[in-house]
C-alpha cells in the first residue's frame, strides 16, 4: 500500500461551478505528510490553501464545490470516496481543525465546557461527568487558569486568544493524528499569537500530532513547520525544507513573497529602501483557462516559453521542487 | 516659526466612553505627542491600547473629554461648523477596510472628488482637473474614473482610499492600519506608495499599526500605546537600538522572524491578556503582565520620563540591570539592519 505516509495527496483537483461551468480552483496538487511532520502552505488568498484544507475533511461545499480528480489517502485510506458516515468518524478522531475566527466558530449558546464534552461524548461515547472532566482536562492542557471554573463560561465571556485556545481544545480533544490549522492567529494579537504558537509546539510534543499550518506569513512559518509547500492559482508552485526555502527561495513568486515584507530589524536601517513589489494581483480561476504558468504576467524574468507551456514541478534535490522554467532549463 | 511648527500637536489628550450601567471606557487616558512636518508619526499598540481612538480623534472623529489637539498652531479641540470643515482640509484620513470605507454605490471618480465638493476646494472645474491628477498620482489609469469599487481588487481599492485622502491637499494623513487588510504582496505595493507620496509631496503621516515591522519601515518617530496612555516614544533608532519599556520588548519579540527558524528560545512571552479599558489597574498599567514588575509598579504609575534626546519611557525599572540586560538579549537575538 502507500507505506508508513501519515497523509498523501494525490493528482488532487477540486472544481467549482459557476454559470454552467466547472471552473478548477486547485489543479493537480500532490503533497505528502508524515506522521508528526509540520507542513506549512503559503500563499496570497485566492491561491487554493483553505479549499485544499477542508478537503482534506470532506468539506467542499458542495454543490457548487466538488472534488472532480485525485485521491486523498490518510493512512492508505481514500477519503475523496469515503462515505460522509466514514467522513464523520475521521473528523476529530482523526483529523481535526482550527479556524481563522474563534468567535464564529464557537457556539454562543453553550459554555465551553459544553462544547469540548460534546465531541468526547460524541467520540468516545464517555458518560456526561467523565466527558466534563476531560473538558477540564483539555482546557487545563491549553493554559486556560482555573479551568473548572473556566468551563461554565460562555464564550463571549472570553478574550480572542482564550477563544482560540477554547477552538484548540476541541480540535485536540480526540487526540488526532493530524492537525489542520489555518490562519489560526490572523485574529489575535501579536503577543497572544505567540502564545497560541508557543502552545501549538508544546502541545505537538505531548501528543505528537502532524500539523498543516495555513499562513501567509512568512515568519510564522520560519518558526512553526519544518516544511513548506507554496501555492500560486491552485497549484503547488515550490516545496522544500523551511530553511533552505526561506534562505534561497527558487520560484520568482516564492521569491517575491519572500522579500516584499517589511523585516523588523535591531538595530533599523535609517533610511529603509523601496520594498519589493509583485506586480499586479492574484488572477481569478476563470482568467487561467490559457496556456502557460499563471504567474508569468506579474513575472518580471518571464520568457516566451513561460506564456504558451505550464511548467511542470521539477525536484531540486534536497527534498526541493520548484514549478518554473527557469529552473528547469538552468538544471538542463 | 512657522518653517518648524508642529504640525499636530496632542496635549493630555482623553477619550472616554461611558458604558451602559454606569462607568466609563478609558479609551485614551492623557496621551501627548507632537508631529513636525514631513515626518511619519507610529503609534502602535494591540487591539484596546486606544491607538485607533487617539487618532480618530485627532480628525475630531469623536468627542474629546479632555485635552488639546492643535493642527497648524490652531486650537481645533472644540471647533465646529465651518472651522472645522476648514481644518480638515488639512487633515485627512486612510482608512483600514477598503471594502467597507468606500461607498459601492459610488463610481471611484466621484468617491475621489466628495471631499473637494464637501470642503469646497476650488471651482468645479479644479474639482475635475484635480481628480484626474489624483488618478495618476496613486497609480490608477483615468479611465477607472467610471468604475465602482467593487470593480477594483483590494490593492486598488486602497489606492482610490488614499485618493480621496490626499483630494484636498492636507499636509497630515491619519492612516489607520492601512495596510493590515491587504494580502502581503499588495502590502507593499501600498507602503512604496505612501513612502513616496510622502517623500514628494512633504506629507506627514499619523499611522496606527499593530505590525512593528511596518511601523519600523515607514515611520520616523514612534509612540507605544498599551491601555490609553504612551508607555514608550522616540525616533525610529532609538526604539529600536535601546527598546526599554518591557511592554516594548515583548512586542518586538513577539514578532515573528523568517530568521528564526524553529523558534526562538529567548522569546519574551506575556502571561494573559491586556486588563480591562473599564477599570485600568492603579499603579503601572502594565504590572499585571510584566516579568520584572516589583511591589512599587503595583502601587505606583510610572510617569513617561524622557532619557534624552526625545526618548520617553514610562517604567520604574527601566534602568534597572534586569531589564536592561534583556534589552541586550533582545537585541542580540535579532537580526541587524
Amino acid at each position: 500500500m502507500t507505506g508508513k505516509k501519515l497523509l498523501s495527496v494525490r493528482n488532487l483537483e477540486i472544481t467549482f461551478r459557476t454559470e454552467g461551468e466547472d471552473i478548477p480552483v486547485v489543479r493537480d496538487l500532490s503533497f505528502d505528510l508524515d506522521h508528526g511532520d509540520t507542513l506549512g502552505i503559503v500563499g496570497e488568498s485566492g491561491c487554493g490553501k483553505s479549499i485544499t484544507a477542508l478537503s482534506l475533511l470532506g468539506l467542499v461545499p458542495s454543490p457548487p464545490g466538488r472534488i472532480s480528480k485525485g485521491q486523498i489517502l490518510f493512512e492508505g485510506e481514500d477519503l475523496v470516496q469515503a462515505g460522509e458516515r466514514r467522513l464523520n468518524q475521521v473528523r476529530g478522531n482523526d483529523i481535526s481543525m482550527v479556524f481563522q475566527e474563534p468567535m464564529t466558530s464557537l457556539n454562543p449558546v453553550y459554555t465551553i465546557g459544553e462544547q469540548i464534552a460534546e465531541t468526547a461524548r460524541v467520540h468516545f461515547g464517555l458518560s456526561p461527568a467523565k466527558a466534563w472532566a476531560r473538558a477540564v482536562e483539555m482546557l487545563d492542557l491549553v493554559g486556560i487558569p482555573s479551568p473548572d471554573t473556566r468551563a461554565h463560561d460562555f464564550p463571549h465571556q472570553l478574550s480572542g486568544g482564550m477563544r482560540q485556545r477554547v477552538m484548540i481544545a476541541i480540535a485536540l480533544v480526540c487526540e488526532p493524528k493530524l492537525l489542520i490549522a489555518d490562519e489560526p492567529t490572523t485574529a489575535l494579537d501579536v503577543t497572544v499569537q505567540a502564545q497560541v504558537f508557543d502552545l501549538f509546539q508544546e502541545l505537538k510534543q505531548k501528543i505528537g500530532a502532524a500539523i498543516i499550518l495555513i499562513t501567509h506569513d512568512i515568519g510564522v512559518v520560519a518558526q512553526m513547520t519544518n516544511r513548506v509547500m507554496v501555492m500560486y492559482a491552485g497549484r503547488k508552485i515550490e516545496e522544500g525544507p523551511v530553511a533552505e526555502f526561506i534562505r534561497d527561495p527558487r520560484h520568482p513568486y516564492t521569491r517575491g513573497l519572500v522579500s516584499c515584507i517589511p523585516r523588523l530589524r535591531l538595530p533599523p536601517d535609517d533610511h529603509p529602501a523601496p520594498l519589493f513589489e509583485i506586480p499586479g494581483v492574484v488572477p481569478s480561476p476563470w482568467e487561467l483557462n490559457r496556456p502557460g504558468c499563471a504567474f508569468a504576467p506579474r513575472c518580471a524574468r518571464a520568457m516566451a516559453r513561460c506564456r504558451t507551456e505550464n511548467p511542470v514541478l521539477a525536484p531540486l534535490g534536497d527534498g526541493r521542487a520548484a514549478a518554473c522554467w527557469l529552473e528547469t532549463e538552468a538544471a538542463a | 516659526m512657522s518653517g518648524t511648527q508642529n504640525i499636530l500637536e496632542v496635549s493630555d489628550l482623553k477619550v472616554h466612553f461611558p458604558i451602559a450601567g454606569g462607568g466609563k471606557v478609558y479609551a485614551v487616558d492623557g496621551i501627548s505627542f507632537a508631529l513636525p512636518p514631513g515626518v511619519a508619526f507610529g503609534l502602535v499598540g494591540e487591539s484596546g491600547s486606544g491607538k485607533t481612538t487617539a487618532a480618530l480623534a485627532c480628525a475630531r472623529l469623536n468627542d474629546i473629554t479632555a485635552g488639546t489637539i492643535r493642527l497648524n498652531g490652531q486650537d481645533i479641540t472644540r471647533i465646529e461648523g465651518e472651522a472645522l470643515k476648514a481644518a480638515r482640509r488639512d487633515v485627512q484620513v486612510v482608512f483600514q477596510d477598503p471594502y467597507a470605507s468606500l461607498n459601492p454605490r459610488e463610481r471611484a471618480g466621484a468617491i475621489v472628488r466628495r471631499p473637494l465638493d464637501l470642503l469646497k476646494v476650488g471651482t468645479p472645474a479644479e474639482r475635475a482637473a484635480r481628480v484626474d491628477e489624483l488618478f495618476a498620482l496613486v497609480g490608477l489609469r483615468p479611465d477607472q474614473k467610471e468604475l465602482f469599487p467593487h470593480q477594483f481588487s483590494g490593492g486598488q481599492r486602497q489606492r482610490i482610499g488614499v485618493a480621496r485622502a490626499l483630494a484636498s491637499r492636507p499636509r497630515l494623513i491619519i492612516c489607520d492600519e492601512p495596510v493590515s487588510a491587504l494580502d502581503v504582496a499588495i502590502q507593499a505595493q501600498i507602503l512604496n506608495l505612501l513612502a513616496r507620496l510622502k517623500q514628494d509631496l512633504g506629507l506627514s503621516y499619523l499611522f496606527i499599526s499593530h505590525d512593528l515591522a511596518v511601523v519600523q519601515h515607514l515611520c520616523d518617530r514612534i509612540a507605544v500605546m498599551y491601555l490609553g496612555q504612551i508607555v514608550e516614544t522616540g525616533s525610529r533608532r532609538q526604539i529600536f537600538t535601546r527598546p526599554s519599556h518591557p511592554y516594548t520588548h515583548a512586542l518586538i519579540s513577539a514578532v515573528p522572524s523568517p530568521h528564526a527558524i524553529g523558534g526562538a528560545s529567548s522569546r519574551i512571552r506575556l502571561m494573559g491578556d491586556p486588563p480591562s479599558p473599564i477599570s485600568p489597574p492603579s499603579g503601572c498599567r502594565f504590572a499585571g503582565r510584566c516579568a520584572h514588575a516589583q511591589d512599587r509598579c503595583r502601587q505606583a504609575a510610572p510617569p513617561l520620563a524622557d532619557t534624552g534626546e526625545g526618548h520617553a519611557v514610562a517604567c520604574h525599572r527601566a534602568n534597572d540591570p534586569e531589564v536592561v540586560a534583556a534589552r541586550e538579549a533582545l537585541i542580540r537575538a535579532a537580526p541587524s539592519g
